[in-house]
């Protein structure tokens, strides 16, 4: 019986963590995870690793790091590679993307972000458009979300001001790897800052 | 019999392609998506010569431009330095005009009109962006680059020039038609200067107006920088999504 409701508990857990966002939902469903996020990034006496944190826990639920990582090597490089090195790969991909955002915590003062419009793009595919106001001036920033297989919508790429991240990655990996091997693709992944003089 | 073999085939498959889902994503639409303006079908016949010229560009920063921007503002205050800048902007007014006049946009030619108006004036030659901060009248950045784009001219190919840093082909067609209608190329010096000949002054300001813009930005400017992995195709890409995207607005 223990058993059972332990496998019960288990199961009604997973659930919760994969719950799927409805479509309707998007824009209050992402407003109050900007609400959230903005009141944390306000947060004065909060220390940045416990910031981090709890950004992260938000961000883990929305984000597909490993659609992200997969788009931006590419389906033809992804495919070719041995499944252990994927795992590597989409593990350093993300830690660069954390990285990445971290640093821009630095330069957080008081944006507001409001969302603008949410676009249908097709059936499985959905831009919400937010702005990011600082002092007078406003910067778009697209979030693309996709609909997985089990229905919930996540965010495989995002557009600030035109330009899509997973494309910026994109067109570097590729760059990287007619010159060279994976491994030092995977090389230089590991070491985030400071892009190495050639 | 037949029903339960089906059923069976059918949960096979299932079990299947979920198998394969969990392994790649079912990522064909996804690849169009980014495959349009990939490497592979890229056309970088300079790639060779913009890596060198990055690399120059980005020492000319590091090691030049950086420290004078920080020295500066070491001794100018942040809110002279936003003077600045702003009266560099304001100047700049001809070449937002001409060319939001040139793609039709007349709502906001008349805009930037009132915008030089009531900062020339109230704004005391353009020191205090009064405009925008007052009345909420934005300036609308638009270049000769953007016109021609507008008119679909294609980008060309990608071309990073010494100091200006990335480019294209158009971009540089536009760059030498709007410096017509940049004020700065017209500066006289002491002795009679015509367009191509008063290039000292012209260049002095244009330092000036950089280092101020520069000192501005510094915080911004290494944060992005970091996180380019090849710097080169990094600032290639942001360059030509940003410009794109300028266009098509």
């Amino acid at each position: 019986m223990n058993f059972f409701a332990r496998i019960f508990l288990a199961l009604l857990f997973t659930c919760n963590v994969s719950f799927a966002i409805p479509e309707a939902d998007i824009p209050s469903f992402m407003q109050s995870n900007i609400d959230l996020a903005t009141t944390i990034l306000r947060d004065k006496k909060m220390p940045k690793p416990q910031k981090t944190e709890k950004l992260f826990t938000i961000f883990d639920s929305i984000f597909d790091y490993t659609l992200m990582a997969q788009l931006s090597l590419g389906g033809k490089q992804w495919a070719s590679l041995a499944s252990p090195k994927q795992t590597e790969f989409t593990k350093l991909f993300e830690m660069k993307l954390k990285t990445s955002y971290m640093e821009k915590l630095d330069l957080y003062t008081d944006e507001k972000i409001v969302i603008k419009n949410l676009e249908k793009i097709k059936d499985t595919r959905i831009h919400l458009t937010t702005h990011l106001m600082k002092n007078s001036e406003v910067y778009e920033i697209i979030y693309k979300f996709y609909k997985d297989k089990n229905g919930s919508w996540m965010i495989y790429d995002v557009d600030i001001l035109g330009v899509s991240i997973i494309q910026t990655y994109r067109t570097q990996f590729a760059d990287i790897l007619t010159k060279d091997s994976f491994d030092s693709l995977l090389e230089k992944l590991k070491q985030p800052d400071e892009p190495t003089p050639k | 019999m037949r029903f339960i073999l089906a059923c069976l085939l059918s949960l096979t498959f299932l079990s299947a392609s979920d198998y394969i889902g969990t392994t790649t994503h079912n990522n064909d639409d996804f690849e169009t998506e980014f495959n349009t303006n990939n490497s592979e079908n890229l056309f970088d016949p300079l790639s060779g010569y913009n890596e060198v010229m990055t690399r120059v560009n980005d020492n000319f920063y590091e090691y030049l431009l950086r420290p004078t921007a920080q020295g500066y503002a070491y001794v100018m205050p942040e809110m002279a330095r936003h003077g600045v800048s702003n009266f560099f902007e304001n100047l700049f007014y001809p070449i937002r005009l001409v060319n939001n006049l040139l793609q039709l946009k007349f709502y906001n030619s008349l805009e930037e009109t009132e915008r030089f108006v009531l900062n020339s004036t109230m704004g005391i030659l353009g020191f205090r962006d009064v405009a925008a901060e007052e009345l909420g009248i934005k300036a609308h950045d638009e270049d000769l680059g953007q016109t021609l784009g507008y008119y679909g001219v294609g980008n060309g190919f990608h071309v990073v020039l010494p100091l200006f840093g990335p480019s294209n082909v158009r971009d540089i067609a536009g760059l030498a038609g709007d410096m017509w209608l940049n004020p700065i190329t017209y500066m006289k010096g002491r002795h009679d200067a015509n367009l191509l000949d008063n290039s000292g002054q012209a260049m002095a300001a244009t330092a000036f107006y950089t280092i101020n813009k520069t000192s501005l930005h510094v915080k911004e400017y290494d944060n992005f920088k970091k996180d380019a992995i090849e710097l080169y195709p990094f600032l290639r890409d942001v360059y030509e999504s940003r410009r794109t995207k300028l266009i098509s607005e």
